[in-house]
Formats: structure tokens, sequence, C-alpha cells
């Protein structure tokens, strides 16, 4: 198993944002969508691991690209979610969360905040802006693919 | 000359909607009557030749309206802020090459890959030199295939 950098916390809680939604499936409101909690309930799912949300919120071909360029596929990414690696997410907080819809795929950039550590400790802190890819299914929202960067104007 | 180019781009692109299955084998399938996967690639590499030639009027031509893209680093650009980088034959040149692209994600009017992209050379005080992973992201918009997006992270690990 690949070790969890801190790219890969990033992504994590790009994840987490949808846990303030509470919602049990990924499927989307028909009408207006709420790109923020669908944000904050993926962050939050990847924070908390609940990994039932993500496995149906993750579309088969998700692709996960951390701040180091080391890129995941869904079955190796909740893999890690899952196994012994797992890296422990105190915070996974995306803020100023900006959607672009073109029809049936939204590209949604937002701040997020990682504070935690991966499975030996290590520290994973960091401020990162994300690029994160959702497409419509079968009427439901599935993340599809998300880019972490380092924030630098931060440092 | 641009102008040409792009009327020329935008046959071919015709073209290869319906044509480039008989002679590509796209990593995905393709969506029902248009081979998705092989368009959206030959547009991967119009993408590049853009912005190696300092071509800002394809890039406008080939980016969405909402267009967004996240440089590494994490600054984020609108459509005009990268067509205008890419115009401005002030900043120096850049020697950009991809790699390895993969369809993720293709369908009727939505397509995602992902490649490797490499990078030489310096624009302002910004040193480029490196490898890239870059996603990607295409939509049909009003019946044309435009590019929606991309997000980049440099490779500074071994894969």
């Amino acid at each position: 198993m690949r070790p969890i950098h801190v790219g890969a916390l990033a992504l994590i809680l790009s994840f987490a944002p949808l846990a303030f939604s509470q919602t049990k499936s990924a499927t989307a409101p028909a009408a207006a969508q709420d790109w923020k909690a669908l944000d904050h309930k993926w962050l939050d799912s990847e924070r908390t691991g609940d990994l039932n949300y993500l496995e149906k919120f993750f579309a088969d071909s998700y692709v996960l690209v951390l701040a180091n360029g080391q890129s995941y596929t869904k079955k190796e990414w909740l893999g890690i979610l899952k196994g012994p690696d797992r890296p422990t997410l105190q915070v996974l907080d995306p803020e100023n969360i900006q959607v672009h819809v073109f029809g049936n795929v939204a590209i949604l950039t937002d701040h997020t905040t990682i504070k935690g550590h991966d499975s030996k400790g290590k520290s994973m802190d960091g401020e990162f802006n994300a690029f994160r890819v959702v497409i419509k299914k079968n009427g439901a929202w599935q993340a599809t693919g998300v880019v972490m960067n380092p924030d630098l104007s931060k440092k | 000359m641009k102008r040409a180019y792009v009327v020329a781009l935008t046959i071919l692109l015709v073209v290869a909607s319906g044509a480039v299955a008989l002679g590509q084998s796209p990593k995905k399938p393709a969506a029902a009557g248009e081979d998705v996967a092989g368009t959206v690639a030959i547009l991967d590499h119009v993408w590049l030749d853009a912005a190696h030639n300092h071509d800002g009027e394809t890039a406008a031509w080939l980016f969405a309206d909402n267009f967004v893209e996240i440089h590494p680093g994490g600054f984020l650009v609108t459509k005009q802020q990268q067509v205008d980088m890419i115009a401005n034959t002030q900043l120096g040149e850049l020697a950009i090459q991809s790699s390895d692209i993969q369809v993720r994600y293709a369908s009727p009017d939505v397509a995602v890959l992902t490649d490797t992209t490499t990078i030489r050379g310096k624009q302002g005080e910004t040193n480029y030199d490196g490898q890239y992973r870059v996603m990607r992201v295409f939509a049909k918009v009003q019946g044309r295939w435009r590019a929606a997006g991309a997000g980049i992270a440099r490779i500074t690990t071994a894969q």
C-alpha cells in the first residue's frame, strides 16, 4: 500500500463537507443543487470514514490526484480509507466553494483546510485549493475526480 | 492564419467525432454515434498546442465561457485570464508535451481525462520545468465540445 501524504489528506478533506447535509444517498435534490452541502458531505464522509456513502458517491471513474501528483483510483483510495494506513483527520473543511456547471458535469473549486496526521503520525496539516469534478448519472451527482494543490498564497 | 487553423480544427473535430473510432482505440467505450474519447484526446493536444504557440484565438475557441483552471500553487484562473496568459508573447516559451492520456469518463456530453504533462521552460520568474498530473474536463456546450476546466498538480514523488 502506498503511503498517504498530505495531498491525500487534502483530498479526504475535500470529501468531508458533505457531512453537513446528512443525506444518506448521493442523489442530488431535483431542483437547485446545494453544491456547498454536497462538498461538505463529501469531505465529512472522508473525515469520518463514511465508506458506504463514498462507495455510492464516487463514480467508478473516480480518480484522486494529490498535491504531490500521486494519483489513486476509486478502488485504491477507498482501500486506503478502509485500511490500516487510513489517516486521522481532525479538520477537513472546505471554504469559498465555487461551482461551474456545464449540463451534466460540474466543477467545484474550494479552499480546503486539513488538520491531521497519517498512520505514522506525520502531520498532514495544510491549506489547499481543490479542483473537484462531479458528473450527473441517472439523475444523481457523483464525484469523478479531484486535483489538490497546495495554496502557496498561504505560505 | 490562426482563424484558418480554427476553421480547419473545427472540420477536423467534426470528422473526428464520427471517424476517429475507425483508426484509434480509445481506452473507454464511445458514446453511441460518436467517438467521444477520440475527440477529446485530439482536443487535449489542441489545448497544449495553443498554449505552446501563444495561440489565444484557438484557446478562446476551445474554452467554455465558464472555464476554470487551477494552476500548480493553487492559483485559480478564469477563461479570460488563461487566454491572456496563453496569448502573451512577452512570456517565455514553454515546451509542453503530454503523455499517458487516459479518458476516465466519457458520455455523450461529458468527458474527463487525465494526462502527464511535461513542461520545460520559464515564464517570467516562474520556472515550470517538471512533470505535472493534469485532469481536463470537456463538456458539450450548444452542440460543440469545449474545455470546461483543468486541475494541475506538480509531480513531486516517484509514481
